[in-house]
């Protein structure tokens, strides 16, 4: 490939947005390239910077008035209902409306949708509480042992720092009817959080792809445990994160 | 398993903001573009379909605050100062190090709010909510190679003014 091609790439390739083949040849252009090989490093050190740009949280009172919203609207006037139920009584597309809905309710009763729900229930329960940690350490030699004698199990802890997830803490957590570990991984300003507890069968199950409420989940199960990741990177990000823990 | 607002708009509240706050650049026009954005969504909660409620959110977000200012372009809006942001710096680093961390934040704050509004929120968009090219294009209505020249054209300006030429 010309430099002139790949230079129009090379944002894309670090975004992990070019198909596999495109991303393989523009990587090997710049490892020959000085000057590609630059401005790759160059956009890769603009992205950590941009990353640490501030992150604007609500404030409390917005919070407050937003939540005093919704308690308002959920009073709804009883004649609106009846309006909106005769509605959809009357149109043909109101039976579509319900057949979809009971599709839906369906699907939800899948043993592994019900815990998808439940995995990202508790992501967003530990980030609104702010409680992400009951044990706050980048060492995995710290975060491990912890989980002794609290868990009948020992979850594998890796640290992928090296590969941009650092590793900043674990806490206990109860899915699936049972105590599990959660471990918290960084990417940027966002938090990862993996689920990780024994699988009953010897079952391998490669990772399976999810997105639920504006959550990313993945899910695998491997070596005798059951993995659920959760966060709200893109899919690329997570993608890489499960790869890179697989390794 | 039926979906409530508080279930899945809500937690997204901290991403609205942050976005709106990018967007309008000051704190006062971030929470009244992120209340009105919350009263329309609730009122279109019952048409949120697919399952990705936070680019829905940002959609509604960015609709509130260019629907009320048109002809906003975010190139020459008020700044209000921003002493007050809150910004925790990493746990562990030394006294130097926090001081040479919040130094690169502030400047990293400065070069974006620089940019042309259109570059700076597919840049936060990408960077700091960590969406797809795909999501990006859906919320601000452009076609995917669009996302993908405005990023470039993004990071072509802050590589000027953020790395020291090499």
């Amino acid at each position: 490939m010309e430099c002139r091609e790949v230079e129009d790439l090379l944002g894309a390739c670090l975004d992990g947005e070019l198909e596999p083949a495109l991303a393989t040849s523009v990587r090997g252009h710049a490892d020959t390239c000085t000057t590609c090989r630059q401005r790759l490093a160059n956009l890769e050190s603009i992205g950590r910077m941009v990353r640490h740009a501030p992150y604007y949280q609500a404030p409390a009172g917005l919070r407050a008035q937003v939540i005093h919203a919704r308690a308002r609207s959920a009073a709804t006037p009883h004649w609106l209902a009846w309006a909106a139920a005769a509605v959809v009584v009357a149109s043909l597309t109101g039976s579509i409306v319900f057949v979809t809905s009971a599709t839906r309710a369906a699907r939800a009763l899948d043993p592994v949708d019900a815990v998808a729900q439940e995995v990202v229930s508790s992501h967003v329960r530990a980030l609104m509480a702010a409680h992400l940690f009951d044990v706050q350490s980048t060492d995995q030699h710290t975060v491990k042992p912890w989980f002794l004698g609290k868990l009948d199990f020992s979850p594998p802890v890796t640290d992928l720092a090296q590969a941009g997830y650092p590793l900043t803490g674990g806490r206990l957590d109860y899915l699936a009817g049972r105590p599990v570990a959660a471990l918290v991984y960084t990417r940027g300003q966002h938090a990862i959080n993996l689920f990780v507890w024994p699988e009953a069968s010897n079952a391998v199950r490669s990772s399976d792809a999810r997105a639920l409420r504006g959550f990313h989940v993945r899910h695998w199960v491997r070596g005798g445990m059951s993995y659920w990741a959760v966060s709200d990177v893109n899919d690329a990000d997570l993608d890489r994160f499960v790869l890179a823990l697989q390794q | 398993m039926p979906r409530s607002f508080e279930d899945v708009v809500l937690p997204h509240l901290d991403a609205a903001f942050n976005y709106a706050r990018w967007l309008t650049k000051n704190d006062a026009d971030a929470e009244d573009v992120v209340q009105d954005a919350y009263i329309r969504a609730l009122r279109f909660f019952s048409s949120l379909r697919d399952e990705n409620a936070r680019a829905w959110l940002f959609t509604i977000v960015r609709n509130t605050w260019y629907g009320r200012f048109p002809r906003r372009t975010g190139s020459a809006v008020v700044n209000v100062p921003d002493e007050d942001f809150e910004h925790r710096p990493d746990v562990g680093l030394d006294p130097e190090a926090q001081m040479i961390q919040q130094q690169t934040v502030e400047q990293v704050r400065r070069a974006l709010e620089t940019l042309p509004a259109d570059y700076r929120e597919v840049l936060v968009l990408r960077e700091l909510e960590g969406l797809s090219y795909k999501e990006i294009a859906a919320i601000v209505e452009i076609p995917i190679g669009t996302v993908m020249s405005r990023l470039a054209r993004a990071r072509e300006r802050l590589t000027g003014v953020l790395v020291p030429a090499n």
